[in-house]
């Protein structure tokens, strides 16, 4: 199993740890990983609604990038994934928009062919390696700690787009794939109230104001309620979001979460038995060590 | 306007029987002062789409798609807003914020970019960052004509 890594702008930059982390997990589990020179995505939340067509000619570059050397695209961001898998869809269904991406491309020598896929990690954990796999590494057991999964708008939808294979009647879709790693990692994946909301980092980072924090605010009361003890994401924004959330929360509402966040390879990393330190886990805004303690 | 029409067909506009499922599920409606998409959908319906795009909460978007995957008539409404939001940009409507990351990712390949970013990196046991051809993107960010639309020389 050989993928190109797409490690988008927010992992490599503000979190080396998850991605050294995600490096060595997937290493574990005999995934070999190519480094190309991507750029951007770019993201659907400010180019795509900027300029659809500058969304999808950067989109068809980094896609070519991966097509020229045959290997499918493994993206550990939520962002990234929907922009390859969207733009993937488009190119190979929409002949028009693919001739004018193709005439764009031709100068720079790229071709777009539509032979590759686009994979989020939470799909591939699931699916290709199989939750089996993963079961048997576990050495450090997350002994039953009640783990609120938030799976991110751009993990599953649109699903149409996203999950075209596994849509219900009424052409919709709800995963699951975050809950069952934790799970197979020995934690207890808990329902809440509003699981499927979004975390509102777009509005934060295109609007700005204290006041979008209210839609982080309402999932992190619902997850307090149903006592959890961490929060896992498979998504960089949202992990910033439910930090800076709790951060903003303390100071505005004087509410205290205290509700460790990690990012989904992380928890596989800890859970299979390898030193938290290496990763940064202890560095978090969110202070990780009661956590730690707990499975120690 | 025929920009807004290359994304959505205009009649599937008609199906939405104004159910407002749309706005109470919209997590920028719930924290925000915006009418919501019920209401951008239906002004775009009975007075064209000039009646929205002037409007700042267009951009009150966090492009979840819930409103999508709840609509009773399965409308594609975040391509309405994307084009809207296309055509609103290419008329100066456009935050301060979104016009400056779209600035960033066009000239640097990036949309977020550290401070001694390689020396965090190799702590870690990485390799530093990829080396981006930043004039590849930038060229096709200028033949697309984004920085026309952001109102900056390339």
């Amino acid at each position: 199993m050989k993928y190109s890594l797409f490690t988008g702008c927010f992992i490599p930059a503000r979190y080396p740890g998850f991605e050294a982390a995600t490096r060595e997990v997937l290493r574990l589990l005999d995934v070999e990983l190519a480094d190309l020179d991507f750029s951007c995505c770019p993201p659907t939340t400010n180019v795509k609604l900027v300029n659809y067509d500058t969304w999808l000619a950067l989109a068809a570059r980094n896609l070519c990038l991966s097509e020229e050397q045959g290997l499918n695209i493994l993206s550990i961001c939520n962002g990234c994934t929907a922009t390859l898998t969207e733009a993937n869809k488009k190119l190979k269904e929409k002949p028009g928009q693919r001739r004018k991406v193709n005439h764009l491309l031709k100068d720079f020598g790229h071709r777009f062919e539509g032979t590759i896929q686009v994979h989020h990690l939470g799909p591939l954990l699931n699916r290709t390696i199989g939750l089996e796999a993963i079961r048997e590494r576990v050495v450090r057991p997350l002994k039953g700690l009640r783990i609120a999964a938030h799976y991110g708008c751009h993990y599953f939808r649109p699903p149409r787009v996203m999950f075209p294979h596994s849509l219900t009647a009424s052409a919709s879709y709800v995963p699951v794939g975050v809950d069952n790693i934790v799970s197979a990692l020995g934690g207890d994946p808990i329902q809440y109230s509003r699981k499927f909301l979004c975390c509102g980092s777009v509005l934060g980072a295109n609007i700005g104001g204290d006041d979008t924090y209210g839609v982080v605010w309402e999932k992190l009361q619902h997850m307090a309620d149903r006592e959890a003890e961490a929060i896992v994401v498979p998504c960089p924004s949202c992990f910033n979001q439910f930090e800076m959330g709790q951060v903003m929360a303390k100071r505005r509402k004087k509410i205290k979460f205290n509700l460790p966040v990690f990012y989904i390879t992380e928890l596989v990393a800890l859970a299979f038995g390898l030193d938290p330190e290496r990763f940064g886990l202890t560095e978090h805004t969110i202070k990780t060590k009661n956590f730690l303690d707990k499975i120690a | 306007m025929r920009e807004i029409w290359k994304h959505i067909e205009p009649e599937h506009l008609f199906f939405c029987y104004e159910c407002s499922r749309c706005t109470g599920s919209c997590p920028a409606a719930m924290v925000l002062d915006t009418p919501g998409p019920r209401r951008i959908l239906v002004s775009c319906l009975y007075s064209g789409p000039n009646a929205v795009t002037g409007d700042e909460s267009l951009w009150y978007c966090t492009t979840c798609h819930v409103c999508e995957d709840r609509c009773p008539q399965e409308l594609h409404i975040v391509e309405l807003l994307t084009a809207l939001m296309n055509v609103a940009a290419a008329r100066g409507n456009i935050p301060d914020k979104v016009r400056a990351v779209v600035d960033k990712i066009a000239r640097t390949g990036r949309s977020v970019v550290t401070y001694r970013v390689d020396e965090e990196r190799i702590r870690f046991g990485l390799s530093p960052l990829s080396q981006i051809n930043v004039e590849e993107v930038e060229a096709l960010a200028a033949r697309t004509g984004l920085f026309e639309k952001v109102k900056s020389r390339p």
